[in-house]
């Protein structure tokens, strides 16, 4: 039953929303014209971008006529922020600003490209309307940048030419350094070969010299051999009967002896009584030594050394040292010096957040004011939906049959909680088709925030009604409470636009943890994760609604 | 008899320091139609809220069909059919929109449910409207819708607080011939309102209810017969009377003479005929004569001292 009950009263409630016009009208196209026109309106807060672009028109007068008044015309007209107007005049210009056409005008004065050419400083002329605080600060800061790109040309212009001379000179360089090498090296092997030369003919020589007193030494030891077999032949014929004489001598003493000993044999026991035999006289020496020695040793002996045959020195051959090389004495070729023109400063910008750097303004807007308007279709839906059925008596009714009356007001919740939801989609849907809205890298994950800020926004709707128990005081009780906090949730504006203390009294809303889902997911382009927090916060505060909103309704009802 | 559907005992409910029931009690037995009689503020719907179980009373006991409320308001619920004084309808939606809605919140399902629509879109003579937006209806079709509404279910106890209010005849006769039929049908009937006619037409019982009290209790006759009153005769003459023109008419009772204008009682309507006799026998001419039989506005009146409507004998 409970079920069924739930879809008839959910049934119930989507009918007699599709039979309120001016209620649908309400949902649908309201939040679509807002949002337009708040979208176009609120351009400037993020710059131009292609959709809800509304340029800035600008004035510009280029006296110069020369390269640098080309150039800014170039990049001015590839900026979408700003529409150029050319003018004749610098009074023209002025009259622009005067009668508020323009907040800022841009004057190239005559002779600007060639003071910069010559090396001379050179200044832009800007007209500006102070009033027109933002336009003059977004032009200004764009007529800045270019200034500075066009700047920055010129300065790498000269870089390259610096650096294209230098590159040539170095290339002279290395060529004159190759061939002073050559030279040297050719230098150094004439040295060498003279060297070479000379060192060979002064070992041909000694070679020669070598050759020569080898053979006269053959010839001296050959006369020498002779001389000694000779008297080696002399000596032996000379000596021979000395020689015989000594050998029968010899023979005769071991006879002696033999005999002695025969002798001292017989005689035995009186053999120590016999007297000594006489002592033979001995023969001279050198005697002996004459019949002993061969005749080679003796002709050596007695020959006189053969006195060394000394040739006379061989002329010394005189070489003439070869001649001296010049020396080269090269000029050093120095390195070409580095050329550095000083550096420009420049900024690199980086969306470490995932943010495109030109922001689309329904970006924001899309959520901002859906977000509003689902608030005021709750209050509406919900609060005054409750206050109808109170008027119509139907309440009292359902209070007496048998469905618990909290699912009675949780089917109505239900309801608005899915026609809440639908109106979300839809609304991005036409953003999406109408305004290019991103939405973001998971689409998916919007649903999460809008989920958050439905169940959210229903329950307050159901504390609004609960609060205010007449139609004429639900419609400024809940008015102001939802304006606020649409607006100071970050809804209308970027929520940085605000001063501190309030964005932190901004984080007690639903409102702004939707924005920041919203923001994360669409303007950062971050995944699903992102938004898990934010959804859980506004779970939290629907949660903490639906009880205090079914309390005080149940106690007021009972 | 069978045991009553609805028991009230002893209840009391206050406001504030406003007691608007003080020790109530009397119940309603299946079958017929009870109604709950008394002037505007006396509590009648304060008491129908409490046995719808919308309000909790402070002291005595209700019961509806054996459940105990509050603490058996749950069951009691399915067999209560309330129709409420206001117009409890969504005038966007059509008759059978309203009609398929409140039987669903009642249990019923699918073909039950359309089944139930159709019965009771006959019974209230709106089948020929059934597909039109209620806020295209005259009052006298809404009022017939919010009792339709009310009876979905076949409750065996229906609550009707002032179910005629602002209809016109012809829809207040039906919801009469459906009120009947219910009764018809076996259910205990509650019928609020503070039209004599219309209790002394369809109740069987009736409870006088004034300033929070219950002053008497019993059928119409019962009650009318508790007050001790006689038809009264009302008449006006061309020319004043002479004296004694009554001693022809003995069951007759003078209250009034002053002038032309005379008032008589008499105990049966035969008598009225002889009132007349006793007037033209004494030479006048009857120039407006009216026959007033006492009723409950009478017993009321008797019973309380006040009328029971502040303008009596009108219709919102």
């Amino acid at each position: 039953m409970m079920l069924g009950g739930l879809g008839a009263a959910i049934r119930k409630d989507l009918r007699l929303l599709a039979r309120d016009r001016v209620g649908l009208v309400f949902l649908a196209v309201a939040p679509v014209i807002v949002i337009t026109v708040a979208g176009f309106s609120l351009a400037s807060l993020y710059g131009a971008s292609a959709r809800g672009t509304s340029p800035y028109e600008l004035p510009f007068c280029d006296e110069d006529g020369g390269r640098i008044g080309h150039a800014l015309t170039r990049a001015l007209g590839d900026e979408p922020a700003v529409r150029l107007r050319a003018v004749a005049t610098r009074a023209e210009a002025r009259d622009l600003i005067r009668t508020h056409h323009a907040g800022l005008a841009l004057v190239v004065p005559a002779g600007t490209s060639e003071a910069l050419a010559d090396g001379t400083p050179a200044r832009l002329v800007v007209y500006t309307d102070p009033v027109k605080y933002l336009e003059v600060a977004s032009l200004r800061v764009l007529v800045q940048e270019l200034r500075h790109r066009v700047e920055r040309g010129a300065r790498d212009r000269a870089a390259a030419g610096l650096t294209k001379t230098r590159a040539h000179a170095l290339v002279v360089r290395r060529r004159f350094e190759r061939a002073a090498d050559h030279l040297r090296r050719e230098r150094a092997r004439v040295a060498a070969a003279l060297d070479s030369a000379r060192d060979d003919a002064e070992a041909r020589i000694a070679r020669a010299r070598r050759r020569a007193a080898h053979a006269l030494d053959v010839a001296v030891a050959a006369v020498a051999a002779e001389r000694e077999a000779a008297v080696r032949s002399r000596l032996a014929a000379e000596l021979a009967p000395l020689q015989r004489y000594f050998a029968e001598l010899s023979a005769r003493q071991r006879d002696f002896t033999a005999w002695l000993a025969a002798v001292r044999e017989k005689a035995g026991r009186l053999a120590d009584r016999m007297p000594p035999p006489p002592t033979m006289p001995e023969p001279p020496p050198q005697v002996a030594a004459l019949a002993s020695d061969d005749p080679s040793t003796l002709a050596a002996r007695l020959l006189p050394p053969a006195a060394p045959i000394t040739l006379p020195p061989a002329p010394e051959i005189d070489l003439p040292a070869p001649p001296a090389l010049p020396d080269l004495d090269l000029p050093a070729f120095p390195e070409p010096p580095r050329a550095v023109l000083p550096g420009s400063l420049g900024i690199d910008e980086s969306s470490v957040t995932g943010a495109p750097p030109k922001l689309n303004t329904f970006d924001q807007n899309v959520p901002g004011f859906s977000i509003t308007f689902l608030l005021l279709g709750m209050l509406l839906g919900v609060s005054l939906g409750l206050l109808d059925e109170r008027d119509w008596g139907t309440l009292e009714r359902l209070r007496a049959m048998p469905m618990p009356f909290t699912s009675t007001l949780v089917a109505k919740l239900l309801a608005r909680f899915l026609v809440g939801v639908a109106q979300m989609i839809a609304l991005f849907a036409i953003g999406r088709l109408a305004f290019g809205i991103s939405l973001g890298p998971q689409p998916i994950a919007l649903l999460l925030p809008t989920i958050g800020i439905v169940f959210a926004g229903t329950a307050f709707g159901l504390v609004v009604a609960a609060i205010a128990r007449t139609r004429e005081a639900v419609l400024p009780v809940g008015s102001i409470v939802i304006v606020t906090m649409a607006a100071v949730g970050g809804c209308w504006w970027p929520i940085d636009l605000e001063p501190p203390w309030m964005r932190q009294i901004a984080l007690a809303l639903p409102t702004t943890w939707a924005m920041t889902a919203f923001n994360d997911l669409m303007i950062r382009r971050q995944p699903l994760a992102a938004a898990i927090r934010p959804t859980a916060v506004l779970l939290a505060h629907g949660l903490v609604y639906l009880v205090v909103g079914l309390t005080l309704f149940r106690r007021q009802n009972a | 008899m069978a045991e009553p559907l609805i028991v009230v005992e002893d209840v009391v409910k206050a406001y504030g320091a406003r007691t608007a029931l003080d020790r109530v009690c009397f119940s309603v037995h299946g079958g017929m139609v009870t109604g709950l009689l008394g002037p505007n503020g006396a509590g009648k719907s304060t008491t129908l809220s409490i046995i719808a179980t919308l309000l909790v009373p402070d002291r005595g006991s209700v019961t509806v069909a054996g459940h105990r409320l509050p603490a058996e308001a749950r069951p009691a619920r399915r067999i209560i059919g309330l129709v409420p004084q206001r117009l409890a309808l969504y005038p966007t939606l059509t008759a059978t929109e309203n009609l398929e809605f409140f039987s669903r919140m009642q249990g019923l399902r699918g073909r039950e449910a359309r089944a139930a629509v159709e019965r009771v879109l006959a019974l209230v003579a709106l089948d020929g409207r059934a597909h039109e937006p209620v806020g295209q209806f005259s009052g006298g079709m809404r009022r017939r819708l919010n009792l339709a509404c009310g009876i979905l279910h076949r409750p065996r106890v229906v609550l009707l607080d002032e179910p005629t209010a602002g209809v016109d005849p012809q829809s207040r006769e039906r919801i009469f011939e459906a009120v009947e039929t219910l009764a018809r049908d076996g259910a205990a009937v509650l019928y609020s309102t503070h039209y004599m006619e219309e209790a002394q037409r369809l109740c069987a019982q009736v409870v006088l209810l004034d300033d929070g009290h219950v002053v008497a209790t019993g059928t119409p006759a019962e009650l009318v017969a508790q007050t001790g009153m006689r038809p009264r005769v009302e008449l006006r003459t061309a020319h004043p009377l002479p004296a004694g023109w009554l001693d022809a008419a003995p069951v007759a009772r003078l209250v009034e003479h002053e002038g032309t204008a005379i008032t008589l009682e008499v105990t049966h309507d035969p008598d009225v005929a002889s009132v007349l006799l006793a007037v033209v026998r004494a030479g006048g001419d009857v120039v407006e004569m009216s026959v007033h039989h006492p009723d409950l506005a009478d017993a009321f009146f008797v019973l309380t001292g006040r009328a029971l409507r502040d303008e009596d004998g009108a219709r919102e």
